[in-house]
């Protein structure tokens, strides 16, 4: 393996690394622009630039390849390449390079979206001139929308063209170029082909700077205002890997999370604008009983006891109807409360859709239906018929949430239950329906685990506040559990139900939250 | 390009063995895609949208991929020129030389700004950077041929050539 050099340290890397993954490896910071780890290297912004002993000129070093060297070749008789990222010169050039890419850069970072996360705000700081010597006008370009997601200010645009490579190789729908050339040159569309494919939101991500802005979130907020959680998107069974930024209660935006096993540095749009499904909804924040035909919202240990006598009363008549949209804690509560009959309803499914890049989107439109699967042993196939062969009078329902279309079919067979409990976060058509309510928590509320499509469990973490008197989902199962039968063992935390859970199911063994991380941990003892 | 309803109108190339030999010429097929601009420039006149398409289709790449390549480079027109193309230097010989006057003296005669094009279609005049030919400055470059050293003089005796 080739031995390089650089600021000092020793690395020993393998071949065909660049000198900017090496140098990142080991902890030493080279600025850039241009360079993705998922894009084609084009070395066009010039911020990497180091020295390498040896060379004339200084090199680009994203695109500067380490290899082995002949014997005779070698620096001090045993460094295949020497670089400094440090010296006088490339400190300098530096400088130089950021007073070019500033030359018509608005500087407005006082109402840019991109302060606070900007790379050039930030190497600004750290690398550049607190002067400029530009005494001309700048160029001046008017706002342009690229698609109707994504919006371009022209002016704070340094031409990276990370956005471009993104929709030439990732997407592979091109709709973006570079117009032009040199002081014309910007981002542009064609006409009659707008950004507006379901991976567009991505290119407001990789922007370096605050050129290309989503409508989405554009003057909404500042960023160091904003709190931000490592989750995972709830919008297919791919379970891409997200952060979460939201300030009090309300959620602002999703961004990828990079995991190279799960859905490498980017997610859709489906799943980026989702969120915004649970927000003008009719929330449950009280449990709730039917009273004739509306509800009266009742204190915990009214709705519990009242949820107990309505089991107990068609005991051997009860089924459990768990959710691909649950956590698998969730999912495995219930499915012991309600050994003899589980089901779950129809799935909800949609497109899918596979990228060049292998970015996909399942049909699969629920998280969690593998883990579902795993934990909930039984799971009856036809639960229409089911129910009316074993004469079910009685459902406790995870509710599905804003997600869950009820047909007729479904309406019909539920209205004719004797008692229908629904643990929901919300009014929804299935709430409706039912004769006590337990309000549980929204999706980025939960805490909990998921399993994907590929077998990797992954950690959903709260985003948001707990809401008036809603309890975890996990909670409110384990108090009907724990009323239903006083022997059970009671479990203070999550995690004590995720042992419980690894001790019934061997694939589930020795999960923690501390296992499963951030990246997740594949069931299948290997990355998916 | 997705069309919105209406249909578009579908340009084709004049001369297919000259498509096939160019596309002979490389090992794949990308490559194609400037001597394809230009033999489509000589046969429309400019790069309208429909050759952008029938390129992008005959080279298996998007359009947006070819309209970044006519963009970068000046010399491919992508709106309707006139049948002359007055192309005047302005780089610094040519400048000090007299091509400003050049170029008012084209104004005043056919009341066209640079970037404009006559009312019927005759001459469209372009501002230009260095020719290429500083030792006979002022030059103008009339379609593709270079003529040197002028004067207003000899520049009218030129125009009428063509007029």
């Amino acid at each position: 393996m080739p031995l390089l050099k650089i600021d000092g340290k020793e690395i020993e890397i393998k071949s065909g690394t660049t000198v900017l993954q090496a140098a990142e490896a080991n902890g030493i910071e080279i600025p850039y622009y241009c360079y993705h780890p998922a894009l084609e290297i084009v070395g066009s912004c010039r911020m990497c630039l180091v020295q390498v002993e040896g060379m004339p000129k200084l090199q680009v070093s994203c695109n500067t390849f380490v290899s082995d060297v002949s014997s005779d070749r070698k620096v001090d008789g045993k460094y295949d390449m020497v670089v400094h990222t440090q010296n006088d010169l490339v400190v300098q050039e530096r400088k130089n390079i950021l007073e070019f890419l500033l030359l018509n850069h608005p500087l407005d970072c006082s109402v840019c979206d991109q302060a606070g996360e900007c790379y050039l705000q930030d190497y600004s700081f750290k690398f550049g001139n607190a002067h400029s010597r530009f005494d001309e006008n700048k160029r001046v370009r008017p706002n342009e929308f690229l698609g109707s997601q994504i919006v371009i200010n022209h002016n704070r645009c340094i031409m990276c063209s990370q956005c471009v490579r993104f929709t030439q190789e990732i997407s592979g729908t091109s709709e973006l170029f570079v117009e032009a050339r040199g002081y014309n040159s910007k981002i542009a569309v064609l006409e009659d082909n707008p950004l507006d494919n379901l991976l567009a939101g991505n290119v407001a991500d990789i922007c370096p700077v605050g050129a290309l802005l989503s409508t989405d979130y554009i003057h909404k907020n500042r960023i160091w205002n904003l709190k931000k959680q490592p989750s995972v998107c709830q919008d297919c069974s791919v379970g891409c890997n997200v952060d979460v930024f939201s300030q009090t209660d309300q959620i602002l935006r999703l961004t990828a999370r990079e995991n190279l096993d799960v859905n490498g540095y980017f997610m859709c749009d489906i799943g980026r604008y989702g969120f915004h499904r649970y927000e003008e909804i009719d929330r449950v924040l009280q449990p709730m009983v039917r009273k004739g035909d509306s509800f009266v919202s009742a204190d915990w240990e009214t709705a519990i006891q009242k949820t107990i006598d309505l089991i107990k009363k068609n005991k051997s008549n009860t089924a459990g109807i768990v959710s691909p949209f649950h956590t698998n804690e969730s999912n495995f509560l219930l499915g012991q409360i309600f050994k003899d009959v589980l089901g779950s309803l129809p799935p909800i499914t949609g497109e899918e859709i596979t990228y060049p890049s292998g970015f996909r989107i399942s049909a699969d439109r629920s998280p969690n239906t593998r883990g579902m699967n795993d934990i909930c042993e039984g799971i009856v196939e036809d639960l229409a018929s089911k129910i009316k062969t074993q004469d079910i009078r009685t459902l406790f329902i995870l509710d599905d949430g804003v997600d869950r279309k009820l047909d007729d079919k479904w309406k019909k067979i539920i209205g004719k239950m004797d008692s229908v409990i629904v643990l929901s976060y919300a009014m929804t058509d299935l709430a409706k329906l039912a004769h006590v309510v337990l309000p549980g928590h929204a999706p980025l509320e939960r805490e909990g685990t998921i399993t994907n499509d590929k077998g990797r469990i992954q950690w959903l973490r709260p985003s948001l506040p707990v809401k008036v008197e809603s309890k975890p989902d996990w909670e409110i199962l384990m108090l009907v559990r724990n009323a239903l039968d006083k022997k059970t063992e009671h479990f203070v935390e999550l995690g004590e139900v995720m042992k419980k859970m690894g001790e019934k199911f061997e694939n589930y063994a020795g999960i923690t939250f501390f296992k499963v991380g951030n990246q997740g941990y594949s069931i299948n003892g290997k990355s998916s | 390009m997705k069309s919105n309803g209406k249909p578009k109108p579908r340009f084709t190339f004049e001369d297919p063995e000259r498509v096939e030999q160019i596309f002979s010429q490389y090992p794949d097929k990308k490559s194609a895609t400037l001597p394809l601009l230009h033999l489509a420039q000589s046969q429309e006149g400019y790069i309208s949208n429909s050759v952008i398409d029938s390129i992008a289709e005959l080279v298996d790449c998007h359009p947006a991929v070819v309209m970044d390549c006519v963009s970068f480079y000046t010399m491919f027109y992508t709106k309707p020129h006139g049948r002359n193309i007055i192309q005047i230097c302005q780089t610094l010989s040519c400048s000090l030389n007299g091509a400003d006057e050049l170029v008012d003296h084209v104004t005043d005669k056919y009341k066209i700004k640079p970037g404009e094009t006559t009312a019927d279609d005759q001459f469209t005049l372009m501002k230009v950077e260095c020719l290429g030919s500083c030792g006979t400055a002022p030059v103008v470059q009339m379609n593709k041929e270079y003529h040197e050293s002028l004067t207003k003089q000899k520049f009218d005796e030129l125009l009428a050539e063509f007029e």
